[in-house]
């Protein structure tokens, strides 16, 4: 199934769109040129709950360059919300939120007005002269303090099939009975995106019925049909831009408050209107990793086999929407143990809706389980690793499936080999060098394998060139680069002679850039597309008498075709559209799951190993190496694939060592609201970082066997930092991050 | 246009020094008004933004003017001087290579070059600048022919999503020119002011330590 | 943020004159804090005087000081010559200060007066004494893992304020011995560096003592035989580019393996920079020794106050005192 010709290679293509982001002229959302752009500013409120009892925006409004202020006053209403209710009724659970809707306040930071001026610093000092009057409601932001309140989710209740339902497999009393055992609650604070572009957009009306954004999101597709849906637009009638995007981590998965503004000042004002999100609302416009306390139990024999894991998440949401995230789900297939029952809660607070965060949920649920993995080793005294062989899953234990491919065991090996492993010292404090503490920590990683239905365009040009399209993303990975160097193995033609086109929601329908799912679902799309506009091709040379191309033999190379056995001959590609009087060939196709899907339990794997040091007096923790490894199928890209990896890592370090969204409960209010308060990794904190593929395709996934790598990057990286933080001081800290005062 | 070193001034840039001279008396006539009483009309506003928006009425401050040079471009504008620096590339000159990321000093994103040095755009009135020679992201490559650094940060993949790379960029030439790129922890010392969500840190600190091994002019 | 008068002075007069004859007008120089609180609607000057043209820039050796002009960059003390050879520890904290790109920009004199980093400070929607005074102080019983552990007392919540000094520079001065040149309508005067900024008190608004109209001209630093033995060792919450969780400033003049001077300073503990002369005093005269460093080290958290998120600075406080001697003896 998989091609032999994207086995491994030697080299790797540089990024298609490097020059455009060296020499600043890649465009993001906020950049487009549009004429006659009013510039607008978003007030939100400070307190947590409650209602509006006036605004009073008369300064404002008569301040110099003021357009508007708009709040659920005078929206001109979004066509596609129900009509308010008077006296306002609070949205049931599961109402995405609507902007400008009614006086209600639902969390701290929740827009409530919007201010439009001429220029960006009128509108900033209008938004400043507003004042608004709450009548405040009691407010409960404290997840610690409510977690009794937590509940099976409402969609979970609905919904018997749900993943989410609580599970068990074997016998409930088997962790009683463990010769072993081990307890323990692990705590994640909220942890914010923060991609370094702000969320923007631009939003642009042509008469009443046709909307053009420029916007920052992970989906166009997605975007254009939630947009088309709130105002009542006909689809085509709503175009979404998003070629350039500056990091978002899940951070633009949906249409957020925000960009429906955005879209409602324009409406009203008949010209085009920039919204760019301040730092600061970048805690509350959009959503977050949400604050998750896990309970886990292992039980296990003296020798060191798994007999129990039993696991509770519960996580936190807003009042009025469920989110899920699959935190116990992995604990299910990890390891090969006979007996295991997790439990799924929901809290619902007076916050806004978390969103889906780099590995989501697994990220979380992989620091709980790889942590207590590690303080099981050490209550058997044996080596981490070699625990986590011994209780390998050779197939899917939650499934009873076969695995669609797993390279763990590999992985494994090959990680602990750069690293030097074997040199580690099993004591905790027993390594020191230059006066710091040593530590060694390792956690395994999975990610679940998620494949959407999507299409790609392919057209050959007469001249020589390849355009490729498909309405997917690149927010960072560099999508282009890996569909380029697709077409280009599968047409002969060189990378130079392809462009790949994303970012547009008029190009062929891609999901979202969400779940590693971009390379095996628009990989995919592109590698049938490409494989059809060759097949196309060859038919095409084979007609033209007189070249004796032989449909077995024939080959495509640097833009020419030929027979296997004869390089000389043959003839180019562009001669042979002129032959036929062809300006172009074109191809759309389309590429999706099918059976396997029943047939095999598919996931990505990996491990890392970590050496921190840490200051004994200070208990400063410095990640010092790391040793990444990931079985994640076929890699497309090597240099853009390291890339993605290392990024992982530098997202574990936060999470693992400083990022925490701290929250004042007596206002609701996060004081963590910049990059001050709410610290990511700099230079100083990331080290060099060995990045290994097992590099084998995945035959059973898609064509192109690859698995997609972004999510399994950050997953197990917090944990083998606590875990090595463990080796170094004999400290066990489980409630993240891991800041000096735990540790001295 | 390959960027200057500090100091080295641009010989092209004559406008700007007699500029400054005209800048200078324009000063003393300013002074010279305000002490008889006079408030002053505005005239050939360029090399006179000494002292202007002292006589203009507050909440009408719209007018303050500048001049300056972007990219060896020189600029004559009439500015709210509540603009910084930043707004007053990516909202007004069209230049928006220089990226906004936190727009309070946090994140390096806005980094050019003032005089030769890194700075954050963000951080400074645009009014603050004058006469002072800009160099942002658009004037980094010399026509066509990339930076070395530039270079070296596409062969080491040194971004994912490119948002911060401007900045980066920026600081990356001048920690080199600065002295401060000796070592692989130097570099990261030195950079530690540009955050980078993606965490390309690693291969920019290799795109940096080729680019000084070589020797390149920077 | 609200419009404003522009105005750029040649002289030093022509600025207080220009300030003083304005009732809401402010310096400006580097702008890293001030632009940062105009922004936030934290304080909104009618009328900036641009004093970057001043010539203040000057760093040079006097008979038996260093004298540091305001303007001068943090990056330009940092890196200056006479700096490095006798002021080493000056150097150092303004290494562990900010970003390049921020020393690039902010001005000695800027930094002696750039307000705290407290989150109520900045967030206009918190309640903060030093923003608007009476309005109560958010973190007393708040967040108050970054605040400070001297210099507060049980008023601190309704009238005052536990927020800390967030400079690296000031701590190294404060132990260096700096003394602050200002000067104002009423002439040039001198404040020891200690004296130069001030417990919140009733007055949490004013971080220092400086008067209204006052211009720091520069600051000097006295000739010490202080250039071997000293370290600023700064933690925080990530490896570079965060402000202090504390900090601590040595300095140690050893004449054969015995402490002769001491000096002991520390950043975020307290509202200003925090000296310690009672360690200063155990120090002195005795021997090198880790033990000794000890006793010192609880000697300055003795009387050390803590809240309910910042207990960890007490030892944290201490151990890092500790580090910061061995480092500074050469012993880490």
């Amino acid at each position: 199934m998989v091609q032999k010709d994207l086995q491994t290679e030697p080299e790797s293509l540089d990024r298609v769109d490097g020059r455009p982001k060296v020499t600043g002229t890649a465009t993001y959302s906020a950049e487009y040129a549009v004429g006659n752009l009013a510039h607008s500013v978003l007030i939100t409120s400070t307190i947590a709950k409650g209602r509006i009892k006036n605004i009073n925006a008369k300064a404002a409004e008569e301040s110099p360059g003021v357009l508007a202020v708009i709040s659920h006053l005078n929206s001109p209403g979004v066509p596609g919300y129900p009509p308010a209710k008077q006296p306002a009724e609070p949205a049931p659970v599961g109402t995405a939120f609507r902007v400008f809707y009614d006086e209600l306040i639902y969390f701290n930071g929740q827009p409530v007005a919007m201010v439009v001026a001429e220029t960006l610093e009128q509108a900033n000092h209008a938004a400043s002269l507003i004042t608004i009057g709450y009548e405040i409601a009691t407010h409960q932001t404290d997840f610690e303090a409510n977690l009794s309140k937590s509940a099976v989710a409402l969609s979970v209740q609905r919904s018997k099939n749900s993943p989410f339902q609580d599970y068990g497999r074997g016998n409930p009393e088997a962790f009683d009975a463990a010769e072993v055992k081990i307890e323990a609650t692990y705590t994640i604070p909220t942890q914010h995106h923060q991609p370094m572009e702000p969320h923007a957009i631009i939003a642009v009306w042509e008469g009443e019925d046709k909307l053009t954004v420029y916007d920052k999101n992970q989906g166009v597709k997605s975007a254009q049909g939630n947009l088309a849906q709130a105002f009542k637009l006909a689809r085509e009638n709503v175009k979404v831009n998003a070629q350039f995007i500056g990091g978002a981590f899940g951070s633009g998965i949906r249409v957020w408050p925000h960009t429906v503004a955005a879209v409602l000042a324009a409406k009203k004002l008949k010209r085009p209107v920039k919204l760019v999100l301040g730092r600061e609302l970048m805690f509350t416009s959009v959503g977050y990793r949400p604050y998750t306390v896990q309970k886990i139990a292992i039980g296990a024999s003296k020798n060191g086999i798994l007999t129990a894991m039993n696991h509770e998440g519960t996580g936190q949401t807003s009042a009025y929407e469920e989110h899920l995230e699959r935190t116990i789900l992995a604990t299910r297939a990890m390891y090969a143990c006979p007996n295991v029952f997790t439990k799924y809660r929901l809290l619902n607070l007076d916050v806004n809706t978390p969103t889906w965060m780099r590995g989501p949920g697994d990220a979380t649920g992989m620091f709980a389980l790889e942590s207590a993995l590690d303080e099981m080793a050490f209550a058997l005294h044996i080596d981490p690793l070699e625990f986590r062989l011994q209780n390998h899953a050779d197939t899917d234990p939650e499934r009873n499936l076969p695995w669609s491919a797993k390279s763990l065991k590999e992985c494994y090996e090959l990680g602990a080999e750069k690293f030097g492993w074997k040199n580690r010292l099993p004591a905790p404090r027993s390594m020191q060098k230059d006066g710091m503490l040593v530590g060694y920590g390792m956690a395994s990683s999975l990610y679940g394998f998620h494949r959407h239905p999507s299409k790609a365009r392919a057209v050959f040009s007469r001249k020589g060139s390849v355009v490729v399209q498909s309405a997917t993303m690149d927010i960072g990975p560099g999508t282009g680069t890996a569909m380029t160097r697709i077409a280009s193995k599968i047409l002969g033609v060189s990378p130079g002679k392809i462009r790949f086109d994303l970012g547009d929601s008029s190009l062929p329908d891609a999901p979202g850039q969400n779940g590693s799912s971009t390379i095996p679902s628009v990989g995919s799309a592109v590698h049938v597309a490409c494989e059809a506009l060759k097949t196309k091709l060859l038919k095409l040379a084979s007609e033209i008498p007189g070249l004796n191309l032989q449909p077995d033999q024939m080959t495509i190379k640097n833009g020419r075709i030929f027979n296997l056995t004869d390089a000389s001959g043959g003839i180019s590609l562009s001669d042979v559209l002129k032959y036929h009087n062809l300006e172009q060939v074109e191809v759309t196709e389309e590429s999706k799951s099918g059976a396997e899907r029943d047939q095999y339990s598919m996931y990505s794997f990996g491990c890392h190993f970590i050496e921190v040091h840490v200051s004994p007096l200070t208990g400063e923790v410095r990640v010092k190496r790391v040793v990444t490894c990931a079985d994640v199928g076929k890699i497309i890209n090597y240099k853009t694939a390291r890339s993605q990896s290392i990024g992982g890592i530098a997202g574990g370090i936060g999470m693992a060592l400083m990022e925490a969204s701290v929250m004042d409960h007596r206002f609701g209010r996060y004081i963590t609201n910049d990059f001050v308060s709410y610290h990511i990794p700099v230079y100083a904190d990331v080290p060099q970082i060995d990045v290994i593929y097992v590099d084998k395709p995945d035959v059973h996934v898609n064509p192109i066997g690859s698995k997609g790598l972004g999510e399994i990057a950050i997953v197990g990286v917090a944990a083998a930092i606590a875990n090595a933080v463990f080796h170094a001081t004999g400290k066990r800290v489980r409630d993240l991050p891991i800041t000096v005062e735990k540790l001295i | 246009m390959q960027e200057k070193p500090q100091g080295a001034g641009d010989p092209d840039d004559e406008s700007l020094k007699s500029d400054q001279r005209l800048a200078d008396r324009r000063l003393f006539l300013q002074q010279s008004i305000a002490i008889a009483g006079l408030s002053f009309a505005p005239g050939n506003f360029f090399g006179g933004s000494e002292a202007f928006a002292e006589e203009l009425p507050l909440g009408d401050a719209e007018k303050v003017k500048l001049a300056l040079s972007v990219n060896g471009k020189k600029h004559r504008l009439s500015i709210d001087p509540r603009v910084t620096l930043l707004n007053l590339l990516r909202e007004q000159l069209g230049l928006t290579g220089t990226k906004k990321g936190c727009d309070f000093g946090q994140c390096g994103a806005c980094t050019v070059h003032v005089d030769g040095q890194r700075v954050l755009s963000c951080l400074s009135f645009a009014v603050m600048q004058h006469g002072r020679k800009i160099t942002t992201i658009e004037g980094l490559a010399d026509g066509n022919q990339l930076h070395p650094m530039q270079e070296a940060f596409i062969k080491h993949d040194g971004f994912q999503c490119g948002y911060c790379t401007p900045g980066q960029l920026m600081s990356a030439v001048a920690c080199v020119r600065e002295g401060q790129a000796g070592s692989e922890d130097e570099i990261r010392e030195y950079m530690s002011g540009n955050l980078c969500r993606c965490g390309a840190y690693p291969n920019i600190v290799n795109a940096i330590m080729e680019v000084k091994n070589n020797g390149q002019k920077v | 943020m609200k419009p404003f008068l522009y105005y750029r002075p040649k002289t030093v007069k022509d600025a207080i004159a220009a300030v003083a004859s304005h009732p809401d007008a402010r310096f400006i120089a580097g702008g890293t804090n001030l632009i940062d609180l105009m922004k936030r609607g934290i304080v909104s000057p009618e009328k900036l005087v641009d004093i970057n043209h001043l010539p203040l820039k000057k760093i040079e050796q006097k008979g038996g000081f260093l004298r540091i002009g305001a303007l001068a960059l943090n990056s330009e003390v940092a890196n200056h010559k006479t700096v490095l050879q006798k002021h080493p520890l000056l150097a150092q904290a303004l290494h562990a200060g900010a970003s390049g790109q921020l020393r690039n920009m902010a001005t000695v004199g800027g930094n002696i007066l750039q307000r705290t980093r407290c989150n109520y400070f900045y967030d206009t929607a918190f309640p903060c004494n030093k923003r608007t005074p009476g309005s109560g102080c958010g973190a007393w019983e708040g967040i108050n893992r970054m605040h400070a552990i001297f210099g507060t007392n049980e008023k601190s919540g309704q009238d005052s304020c536990i927020a800390v000094h967030p400079s690296d520079m000031c701590v190294a001065l404060l132990a260096l011995d700096a003394v602050v040149l200002v000067t104002g309508q009423q002439g040039e005067r001198r404040i020891p560096f200690g004296d130069f900024h001030r417990l919140p008190g009733d007055n949490p608004e004013l971080d220092s003592n400086l008067l209204n109209n006052e211009l720091i001209l520069a600051v000097e630093i006295p000739d010490a035989p202080l250039t071997r033995h000293v370290h600023y060792l700064k933690v925080r919450d990530r490896a570079s580019y965060a402000f202090a969780l504390v900090s601590v400033a040595v300095a140690l003049e050893i004449d054969q393996n015995n402490i002769k001077t001491a000096r002991l300073t520390m950043g975020g503990v307290a509202h200003k920079p925090w000296r310690f002369p009672e360690a200063e005093k155990i120090m002195t005269g005795q021997p090198v020794s880790e033990s000794v460093f000890q006793q010192a080290a609880e000697a300055a958290m003795q009387g050390g106050r803590a809240l309910e998120h910042n207990a960890y600075k007490l030892k944290l406080g201490a151990n890092a005192i500790v580090q910061a001697l061995k480092t500074a003896v050469g012993k880490a």
